[in-house]
């Protein structure tokens, strides 16, 4: 079973041992359990039967010890189980995170964050769950039965033989039990993770929710959700209940088949009645685990149907990773030039860039303007490798991206994304996120160059206060800056700055153009904008119109030219437009 | 507001532990009360029917084999297969009526908790981690379940079980009795030394497992941003150390909560011991025990501290779980702070005046953002904030919806409904607000334009996207309207997810329209074309405009310019640039600027 490799290869060398271990310790209490029946019956015999005293202290020292040493044992066996189970998702829960943290954009549009969660918590747990108790309790269930089985062969053959009659009619119900469980368990799985997803997109979005008062909506879609997982659990009980009197009776048939073949075997002379009474004392041992079986059985499915959830996005590794041949290149060396070169991309079938060229040489800033829609972030996103090109290549020094080391790539791009995503953490660790070394001095000073000083200063606790998930608790605007500072104090040979002032008054805009041109490195800038004034000391203009280079320049050209930019400009400043082939007219 | 929780905080729970948490679950039991009844019947019947299993092998060794009766044996047989099969048909109805209780209580509890968490104001989601909120609604409450139905079913079981023997054993010997009874006070004893030590265990297990959760949405959610600063390698350790505090609580909760088993195991053994010493002893001594006696009583022995032993492990299980029940309340208990008035009327279907009457209001007790707020809008006026970043424009049209109550002056709504005395459902029916911060639900682009109006027909959904400039975009995607969306998905840029927002908004028709940086991250031109579909929208509406680029709102009936928790100045663009002020200055050096470029 893969599943139980998976586990296996997920614990430590330490906890192996433990582990087999454990499964011993299992094996060995299960045969100690069979001790103090056999020295209660002499017990019995000798205190009661015989009236003999002497041997009892004896036997029920030995009995007590007998007790202390296997639930000892066993106490330690369920430690090193739990210890191994621990240890195993403690291991798969770091390599899922990792695994998570490198996964590319494209794989999150895949999945939904309540299913990501489900995995990681509610599936792993079944795993944890698999590992600590169905394991050594599915062993004990055979090692019960076969080894009871091989001891009352000795005894009587026939009467065995014939208790093993019922054994193949419940080999094949509960075979076939499994196969038309799967499917529900899976189903169930399904349920739980949209339970999941409808819950944490409802707290996720809860301002939207209340803005349009549409509590009573998300109630009855979440009912649904939970009436569907409901259902699911009762549905996995009614195939149960369809199965179990099956399952129960076959079970129970081998203590029928003991009493009264075991009657017919005596009264044909076959079997004394002291062989006989063996065999009803060790009939339990027999069908206990029989009936026991379906319940692990039903584990063990939810588990697999769990393990696999969990494996798929274990084993999913992204498609956007360092190339063997990646070449290094040390950040102290790197100049910070960037250039596009033909590069499509598109989102399946929908195009979002065409044929986009452009070079920025170290210290020069682009601009980049263009209407919704238009490509810019992608073009950012391309530069990141967040996504990789479809045709075309993407060049950081004159090195094609892909032969970058990823992590060293981005460390080289300080990056100002339009989602000005903060985590829940203070200012300050906010703004030395992308370099965890910077001192408190520099700190202030980068959040001073991004306009954010003043208020984080004036809040009560300063940089030290703590934002909320998102940067809940800053206004829009305040998070522009903070995430601006975080982008700047990556002291970085590239920054882009992807609408980061769309949020501020023009004054902060203002401040924050001309800070970013006294940065205390050397820089390339690539910057995305809306606003003229934003873009209008660049070195070099692209204005982008559906995915392609519509007008390139710089500002003065671009006016010069007529076209999109003008129209902008025009528009911005309240000047009557005259577009291009009317001025050509004239 | 409370202190702000994150993934690197426990969330202490003050409380004392106390049986009003049992008490306040069987509010929900009992709406199963009668399943769960029956089903003890059941469990019951089925548990003294199977006292017959050893008669009838009795009868087969005794009568049947002696006598050589082949069809005595058979008769019996089947009576045996009879019991067998009843015994699993009542087990059958047992375990549907069992499941239907389990799983209607965990429905249940859910949809209250669900139902408790959509009145929560936005204070409560500001100051906590998504993950954390998450945890309780999903995993915490799945985990209940089994214990408050199954557990409570063999609790009573056992109990039953425990007095029966019980009469027995005191039935046949008082003394000896007394000798097995006499384990019960040290083994309750020792539940209840460990009992403070395990409970404090499983909720610092749950506290940690929470930070996890908590972190983990949040990295999820914020996975772009750690790939750009490739910052992964330390999440991995962020991660690992809150990891590693959750092995080690479980762990140290395990250590505590299997000695529970192991001592009442070997209790069980100590007192049969004694049993045979003391009545050997008394046997010896020449008192009138027979070895009869001897001999039952140590069955009942066997018999008496085996459901000691299953009570042991049920109450277990409701040490671990109440630490979730207990967060489960705790969250039904988080006051509804914006809540419909107990004498709430429904607010009719207003004109759109809007009064402000010396409001004032703080996020944070004794920190004031707004003092002392007077104004008056007529229906269908439009109003403009500008001001500094954090100066207070996004709290005043947060007022009017009432997602914060003041902490003094009142909101009136045409003159004479004060906002915190209407039903919260029929005033934010009639406001459309479009937030700075946006969000896209997964599902369709077409679900989320109908957010706005549930009932929506294709063709007001593309008028209301025609109006805000999204139809094109819209159209040209691969599916359309049907192209599958999400908050974190790489398909829709800012400016396409304000566009969305924009239209759901519009969809609403509301009567008051509240636009929050609205158009931020759209285009120039894009927002010129929106402006006049915007001018359409205003006509008979009163609205509020946030905005910082003050040539979208030049055509305002009046600005308000909000600066040091007060409106500084207010009149119409003209009036203000008349009168030389702070709008004024704001103006000259931003189209200044304009001017000299």
């Amino acid at each position: 079973m893969f599943q139980i490799r998976w586990i296996w290869k997920n614990m430590d060398e330490e906890y192996r041992k433990k582990y087999l271990v454990g499964l011993l310790i299992s094996l060995v209490t299960t045969v100690m359990g069979l001790i103090n029946p056999f020295l209660s019956a002499e017990l019995v015999d000798e205190v009661i039967v015989n009236h003999n005293v002497d041997p009892m202290l004896r036997l029920l020292i030995t009995m007590l010890v007998v007790v202390c040493v296997q639930q000892g044992l066993r106490y330690l066996m369920m430690i090193w189980f739990e210890g191994s189970a621990q240890n195993v998702v403690y291991n798969m829960k770091s390599r899922l995170f990792e695994n998570l943290q490198h996964q590319e954009m494209a794989f999150f549009d895949r999945h939904r964050a309540g299913d990501l969660m489900t995995r990681l918590t509610g599936d792993l747990d079944w795993v944890r769950h698999f590992t600590t108790h169905i394991v050594f309790n599915l062993m004990e269930c055979f090692v019960r039965f076969g080894s009871t089985l091989v001891f009352l062969m000795f005894i009587n053959t026939k009467l065995t033989l014939a208790l093993l009659a019922a054994a193949p009619a419940l080999l094949v119900i509960t075979f076939v039990y499994s196969k038309k469980i799967r499917p529900l368990f899976m189903d169930l799985r399904e349920r739980s993770a949209a339970l999941n997803t409808a819950a944490q997109e409802n707290i996720a979005g809860n301002k939207v929710v209340k803005a349009f008062a549409r509590e009573e909506y998300e109630k009855n879609k979440f009912r649904e959700h939970n009436k569907a997982f409901h259902d699911a659990n009762l549905n996995i009980n009614e195939r149960w209940l369809k199965f179990y009197p099956g399952i129960d009776l076959l079970a129970n048939a081998m203590t029928v088949i003991t009493i009264f073949f075991g009657a017919f075997l005596i009264m044909e002379g076959e079997l004394t009645f002291g062989g006989l009474s063996i065999f009803t004392s060790l009939s339990w041992a027999l069908s206990s685990p029989m009936s026991t079986l379906g319940n692990y059985l039903n584990d063990l499915q939810r588990f697999a149907s769990s393990a696999n959830k969990v494996i798929e996005i274990y084993y999913a590794r992204p498609s956007i990773i360092d190339r063997d041949d990646a070449i290094p290149h040390p950040r102290a060396d790197v100049k910070g030039k960037v250039e596009f070169r033909n590069v499509d991309f598109a989102y399946g079938r929908e195009k979002v860039l065409e044929d986009v060229s452009f070079t920025v040489e170290p210290g020069k800033t682009l601009a980049i303007m263009g209407s919704t829609g238009s490509g810019k972030t992608t073009i950012i996103n391309l530069l990141a490798r967040l996504y990789d090109t479809k045709n075309g290549a993407v060049l950081v020094d004159d090195c094609d991206v892909h032969l970058w080391r990823i992590n060293e790539l981005r460390r080289c791009i300080g990056n100002a994304t339009q989602d000005v995503f903060l985590f829940s953490d203070t200012v300050s660790s906010n703004i030395a996120f992308g370099n965890p070394g910077l001192s408190q001095e520099q700190i202030a000073d980068f959040a001073r160059r991004a306009g954010a000083a003043e208020f984080i200063e004036k809040m009560p606790e300063g940089y030290e206060t703590v934002v909320g998930e998102r940067g809940v608790g800053l206004s829009g605007g305040q998070r522009q800056r903070v995430a601006l500072a975080r982008a700047l104090a990556m002291e970085a040979p590239i920054v882009v700055l992807d609408d980061t002032t769309s949020a501020l008054d023009s004054e902060t805009e203002q401040y924050i153009r001309e800070q970013l041109n006294e940065l205390p490195y050397a820089c390339t800038k690539i910057i995305v904008a809306q606003r003229i004034s934003s873009v209008k000391a660049a070195d070099e203009i692209l204005v982008l119109d559906k995915g392609r280079i519509a007008e390139r320049g710089t500002h003065d050209e671009l006016i010069a030219l007529g076209g999109l930019y003008y129209e902008t400009y025009c528009l911005q400043n309240d000047i009557p437009y005259v577009a291009a082939d009317q001025k050509g007219g004239e | 507001m409370a202190k702000r929780n994150t993934f690197g905080v426990d969330e202490n729970l003050e409380t004392p532990f106390n049986i009003k948490h049992l008490l306040r679950a069987g509010k929900y039991i009992k709406r199963h009360g009668l399943k769960m009844f029956i089903a003890l019947i059941m469990a019951s019947v089925s548990a003294v029917v199977a006292l017959f299993i050893p008669k009838i092998s009795q009868w087969v060794l005794d009568d049947a084999v002696p006598n050589k009766n082949y069809s005595y044996l058979l008769r019996l047989l089947l009576i045996y297969v009879g019991i067998l099969a009843g015994s699993i048909l009542l087990n059958v109805i047992r375990a549907r009526l069992m499941a239907h209780a389990a799983q209607g209580i965990i429905y249940d509890i859910r949809e209250d908790l669900f139902a408790h968490l959509q009145k929560l104001p936005f204070t409560y989601y500001d100051s906590r981690p998504t993950g954390k909120i998450l945890v309780r609604v999903v995993n915490y409450v799945n985990s209940v379940a089994d214990i408050l139905s199954n557990g409570i079913l063999n609790m009573v079981m056992e109990c039953i079980t425990l007095i029966l023997v019980a009469i027995f054993m005191f039935g046949t010997d008082v003394k000896l009795a007394f000798v097995i009874v006499a384990g019960l006070p040290i083994f309750v004893g020792w539940i209840l030394l460990i009992k403070p030590r395990q409970r404090r265990a499983w909720q610092a297990q749950s506290n940690k497992a929470s930070n996890f959760n908590a972190y983990l949405a949040e990295s999820l959610d914020g996975s772009k941003v750690s790939e750009l600063f490739a910052r992964q390698g330390a999440n991995v350790g962020t991660c690992k150390e809150l990891l590693a505090a959750c092995r080690k609580t479980w762990m140290d909760a395990i250590y505590i909560s299997n000695s529970v088993w192991l001592f009442s195991v070997i209790l069980t053994q100590v007192v049969s011991t004694f049993l045979y010493l003391t009545g050997v002893y008394w046997y010896g001594g020449g008192l009138i025990v027979s070895f009869g006696i001897l001999s039952a009583m140590s069955q009942y022995a066997s018999r008496f501290w085996a459901p000691i032993t299953n009570l042991a492990n049920i109450y277990n299980s409701f040490i671990n779980n109440i630490a979730y029940l207990e967060r489960i309340f705790e969250t039904m208990d988080e006051p509804i702070t914006i809540d419909d008035a107990p004498d709430a009327v429904e607010l009719p279907e207003v004109k759109g005046e809007v009064t402000f009457d010396h409001v004032t209001f703080g996020y944070e007790e004794g920190i004031h953002v707004l003092e002392d707020i007077n104004f008056h809008i007529n229906p269908g006026e439009s109003i403009a904030l500008v001001g500094q970043t954090g100066s207070g424009k996004t709290t005043i049209v947060n007022l009017i919806s009432r997602f914060y109550d003041l902490n003094g002056g009142a909101v009136l709504l045409d003159g004479k409904y004060d906002v915190s005395k209407v039903t919260l459902k029929s005033l934010r029916d009639q406001m459309g607000i479009m937030m700075q911060d946006s969000f896209i639900f997964t599902g369709t682009i077409r679900d989320n334009i109908r957010y706005g109006k549930l009932d929506a027909t294709q063709e007001e959904i593309e008028r209301a996207a025609k109006a805000v400039c999204a139809h094109d975009f819209i159209e040209q995607m691969d599916n359309g309207y049907d192209t599958a969306v999400s908050e974190r998905g790489g398909r829709l840029s800012q400016g396409q997810k304000q566009l969305i927002s924009f239209a759901r908004t519009l969809l609403s028709d509301p009567k008051i329209l509240i636009l929050d940086e609205a158009t931020s991250s759209i285009d120039t031109k894009t927002e010129k074309l929106l402006q006049n579909g915007i001018d359409v929208l205003m006509k008979g509406r009163t609205s509020f405009i946030v905005a910082h680029r003050l040539s979208t709102i030049r055509k305002c009936d009046r600005i308000f310019f909000i600066g040091n928790k007060q409106i500084l100045e207010a009149g119409s663009h003209e009036e203000l640039m008349a009168k030389h002020g702070l709008y004024y200055q704001l103006y000259t050096t931003q189209m200044g600027k304009r001017d000299s470029e």
